[in-house]
């Protein structure tokens, strides 16, 4: 006798159809572990996590300063462009601007500005600055939308537009813009830190020193004086003080190098033209066949392996977060634990997510080898804690009857049910961010798109850089139209502002 | 509104960015180096060679210390260091892309550098006067990849002797980042092959973090000139007439050992950009550069 | 002023109004009663729609911005007097000419120690009186109130009222209350499923020859 099933509902076919496809990338993925013997080095990590030496870096504070620095100029310029941007952002050219700055990675545009401006404080504020003006200008439209339009409908019918704005549309979402910029600032932090990886003067500039050299006390002092720097924010960073702040920043990045006008000329007429058109006659059939060959390679050798590696490696990632959410919300859930397990589940959660996915995956690279594993394991542990804290909260305000289940049971028949529509948004809105890491995390010597950047870089080919940065901004734009598509089709809340 | 208020320190921000730009002394000379081995407190020990420098010179002297060698050159091709410790391929790149550079010096040690390729102990590899062909097939490590001892000599070896690129060569190629790092991969077996700075490896066996049982040397490349300070043609006319040559012999009057281990090199010969033509000539048959 | 005739209005398929016509000259203080859903609330804003720069506006919910004090939200009536920055200025640092004029108004109303409490922290009568108080200091030749009184007790709801008639020269009025309806207009418009069915002066009407415009509501009920 057949029994009768109950049909999935589109969510679950959905879920099932990613999981799916991240197994057919597990395929073809390599997640070997190529070191025989990682548990040394992982015993001289610990022992070194142990031992923080807090005063082997001397200029530890100074990198300290620079750090938080480099995060308020670059966020508050960020912001500012993003506020201004978002009030033009029904406008179809600027929201193009915006999606095409935001899919660009602060490190992709650092190695851009890098060429520009070379060492000097500016290359790390616009790195910072340009992208989060892309994606503070689309949330502060999104939220603006929200003001109360009865009011404005009210307004007598020769108001300014300004007044209109600061009297009306302003205040009531102010506040969401307000927490919205300061959860941007503490981006903002980690961003800073990972630019110091590729020479800026924060603390990721010594992290990686210290970790490429082994000396794991120092790593573990900088990696703990982070998580102290985004753990005491909200008593540092108040309101009243963000003035006097945003005031000092600019005297405390340095000096840096000299900048100098000619190599910006230089960087738009000569380093980015395509090596075949550079000084050639252009009315030359020769040029253009040259031309043709130049990006028949660029594709056929380094943008499509370099997508398609950085799409399957994205697609497990984003399964393996998935999982790892599901597993990790529960660890700061009233539903499921009391307040001395919470507290601790929220410290793991709070170190995995301000602990940046590429400096994460930097030290499982250290460990097991190159291959895609510890940039999965990077990127799943990262977001998957991220997810995770916003599950749990979620999950704290659903009140189910006194009676219910518990533990297991409760998991599955009345927790999970009622969250998982909540925990798909969150997934989806993260898709992209987890392909704008995944393509980074190539700088690191896994084959995806940043690889090839890398590459070019240290062969100092800006042309192909350039194409290959606009690749990636293109694949980076594919996937988030289609992650709003699928939100949409299953309708799915797309107001998540705290990822 | 606070919202104004942050428009005005955003204002305030460029104002102060670029006073603080202007300000800066035009008159410095600024230098940069990665060393192939070491890199902790670069700024510190630096900054030692950078005093020397402005006694020897009598013009202020900064350090600015980079990440890589593709920044080292992006800072040398935009004028914001004058003068630079780079490997040979990263050097011969930087020549090229500013007129009238030249190199200058060199450590005692860089006009026969050599790299080294090392295996673990489980391919079972041994020490040969030969290129050694049974790396064919098995992983490889080079170091980081515009490393002209770590990358560009052990690639232009292995297309010669395999008659195939890396890729196709080997089972899997990767980039350590450095020369440490690929000792300690090849000694992990994270990869079975590797090559690397011969200057690095000597090092580092005798302060014991080889382990002779897992890893060894199995053959040496002929020898090869590699690291070089460089510096830029338009010094003699940015600070004084001859100021080309009073760097060079400031490096080569170097002696106190202290300095001298920052590089770390025994003492600095004079050099020409021609010493640096086979780096230049391996690096086109590799396409590394046009 | 005012004039509709056979005019029908509605959202999507619904008519709301049916074949409307109506002739209100100035000076006049109509009431338009009926029960909800009867269609008022869309007539008023349909007669706002089309005189709105010489009208005042209340609406039935008070839509205010719930995080600025009731002087500002009063003060957005004259949003369009002053230029911007005279605005931006009185709106980061109160003007006290603007604030003695709205205390005063603020003071007719009973709600003067209110003046820069947050308007989402009033209750909902207080903040109906900051609604009427925002249309009273935009001023104007005609006002349009939409249950301005619905959450007040009695004796605010007589302030609001008397300052009202007071300080339009036109009134129009939809009101739940047919007492204070009354007491306060000169004509009554009834409506019923969108379509006028009384149109008479207030005077002599009693609270009976009013209840058939109800009829289904008490039904209803």
């Amino acid at each position: 006798m057949r029994v009768q099933r109950p049909e999935y509902p589109a969510a679950v076919k959905v879920s099932l159809a990613f999981v799916g496809l991240a197994l057919a990338c597990l395929a073809v993925a390599d997640l070997s572990i190529s070191t025989l013997d990682p548990w040394t080095e992982l015993q001289r990590m610990a022992w070194g996590l142990l031992t923080p030496d807090f005063l082997a870096i001397p200029s530890l504070w100074d990198a300290l300063l620079k750090t938080v620095s480099f995060a308020l100029c670059g966020v508050a310029l960020g912001a500012s462009a993003g506020f201004l941007l978002a009030q033009a952002f029904h406008w179809g050219p600027v929201r193009w601007l915006c999606a095409f700055v935001r899919a660009v990675h602060e490190i992709f545009w650092a190695f851009i500005l890098l060429q520009i401006f070379g060492l000097t404080p500016l290359t790390g504020i616009l790195a910072i600055a340009i992208p989060y003006a892309g994606i503070c200008a689309k949330v502060y439209s999104e939220t603006l939308e929200e003001a109360p339009a009865a009011a404005l409908a009210l307004l007598p019918a020769g108001s300014s537009r300004i007044s209109a704005f600061f009297f009306v549309r302003l205040p009531d979402v102010w506040v969401h813009i307000k927490n919205y910029t300061s959860y941007r600032f503490e981006c903002g932090l980690r961003s800073s830190a990972v630019l110091g990886f590729i020479g800026l003067p924060t603390l990721g500039f010594h992290l990686e020193t210290a970790f490429g050299e082994g000396l794991y006390s120092e790593a573990a002092a900088l990696l703990m004086i982070f998580y102290l720097l985004i753990a005491t924010l909200r008593y540092w960073m108040r309101p009243r003080l963000l003035p006097l702040y945003v005031l000092a920043a600019p005297f405390l990045l340095g000096a840096g190098a000299e900048m100098q006008m000619s190599n910006l000329l230089r960087f738009f007429t000569q380093d980015i033209i395509p090596a075949p058109l550079r000084n050639a006659d252009l009315g030359a059939a020769e040029t253009w066949q040259a031309l043709a060959e130049w990006l028949q390679y660029l594709w056929s050798q380094q943008a499509l392996p370099g997508m398609i590696a950085t799409v399957v490696l994205t697609q497990i990632a984003l399964v393996a977060t998935g999982l790892l959410a599901l597993g990790f919300f529960p660890l700061i859930s009233r539903q499921f634990m009391g307040p001395v397990g919470r507290r601790l589940g929220h410290v793991f959660l709070v170190v995995l997510r301000s602990t940046p996915e590429f400096i994460l995956a930097y030290v499982f690279l250290q460990l097991w080898g190159p291959s895609m594993l510890p940039a999965v394991v990077a990127l799943a542990l990262h977001n998957g804690a991220i997810i995770g804290h916003l599950l749990g909260r979620y999950s704290d305000q659903l009140r189910l009857r006194p009676d219910a289940s518990r533990g297991i049971n409760r998991y599955g028949y009345e927790i999970l049910p009622r969250l998982y529509g909540q925990y798909l948004a969150f997934l989806f809105y993260r898709w992209e961010i987890i392909m704008r890491e995944t393509a980074i995390l190539g700088i690191l010597g896994i084959a995806t798109l940043g690889f090839y950047i890398d590459s070019a870089l240290s062969e100092i080919r800006l042309d192909r850089v350039v194409l290959l940065i606009l690749f990636t901004a293109t694949l980076n734009i594919g996937i988030d139209s289609l992650s709003r598509q699928i939100r949409q089709r299953l309708r799915l809340s797309h107001q998540i502002r705290e990822t | 509104m606070r919202f104004g208020r942050l428009v005005a320190f955003a204002a305030m921000i460029f104002t102060t960015l670029f006073a603080s730009f202007s300000t800066h002394s035009a008159d410095t000379f600024v230098f940069t180096a990665i060393p192939d081995q070491d890199e902790s407190r670069l700024k510190e020990r630096f900054d030692k060679v950078a005093a020397y420098l402005s006694d020897a010179l009598d013009v202020p002297v900064k350090y600015i210390p980079v990440k890589s060698y593709p920044a080292a050159v992006t800072a040398f091709r935009n004028n914001q260091v004058q003068l630079a410790w780079f490997g040979g391929l990263s050097g011969v790149q930087a020549r090229n892309a500013v007129e009238g550079s030249r190199a200058i010096a060199q450590g005692a040690e860089d006009p026969l550098f050599e790299t080294y390729f090392i295996a673990h102990s489980s391919t079972g590899l041994k020490a040969s006067d030969s290129f050694p062909g049974g790396i064919a097939g098995m992983t490889f490590t080079f170091g980081s990849k515009g490393s002209t001892s770590g990358r560009l000599m052990p690639e232009f070896h292995i297309r010669e002797n395999l008659g195939k690129s890396p890729d196709e060569a080997f089972e899997k190629v990767g980039f350590s980042g450095d020369h440490s790092k690929t000792i300690a991969l090849v000694q992990s077996g994270a990869y079975q092959v590797g090559a690397v700075n011969f200057q690095v490896w000597k090092k580092e066996l005798e302060a014991g973090i080889v382990d002779p049982a897992k890893v060894s040397v199995i053959w040496q490349t002929p020898p090869y000139p590699d690291y070089q300070w460089s510096i830029r043609g338009d010094v003699d006319e940015r600070w004084s007439e001859g100021f080309t040559e009073k760097v060079t012999q400031a490096l080569v009057d170097m002696k106190d050992p202290d300095l001298l281990a920052s590089f770390p090199r025994t003492a600095f010969i004079p050099a020409s950009n021609s010493d640096f033509q086979p780096i230049e000539d391996t690096a086109k048959a590799l396409k590394l550069i046009d | 002023m005012f004039h509709l005739s056979e005019e029908s209005f509605g959202y999507r398929d619904t008519p709301v109004l049916k074949k409307i016509s109506l002739q209100i000259q100035p000076g006049e203080k109509v009431a338009l009663v009926g029960e909800s859903g009867s269609g008022k609330s869309t007539l008023l804003s349909l007669l706002y729609q089309r005189h709105r720069p010489d009208c005042a506006y209340v609406p039935q919910e008070p839509a205010l911005v719930r995080s600025l004090s009731v002087f500002h939200n009063v003060y957005m009536g004259q949003l369009d007097r002053h230029n911007s920055a005279y605005n931006l200025l009185n709106l980061a640092w109160p003007r006290k000419k603007q604030v003695a004029a709205i205390r005063t108004l603020l003071k007719s109303l009973g709600l003067e120690d209110k003046i820069f409490t947050r308007a989402g922290e009033l209750s909902g009568g207080q903040q109906q009186r900051t609604a009427v108080c925002r249309a009273l200091f935009q001023g104007g030749p005609a006002l349009l109130a939409d249950e301005p009184v619905s959450a007040a007790d009695l004796n605010h709801a007589e302030q609001s009222l008397s300052a009202m008639t007071a300080h339009f020269e036109t009134l129009i009025l939809a009101m739940h209350d047919v007492d204070l309806a009354l007491a306060y207009t000169q004509r009554v418009i009834g409506i019923r499923h969108g379509r006028v069915v009384l149109d008479a002066p207030t005077q002599g009407l009693t609270r009976q020859d009013l209840a058939f415009v109800y009829r289904d509501a008490g039904a209803e009920a």
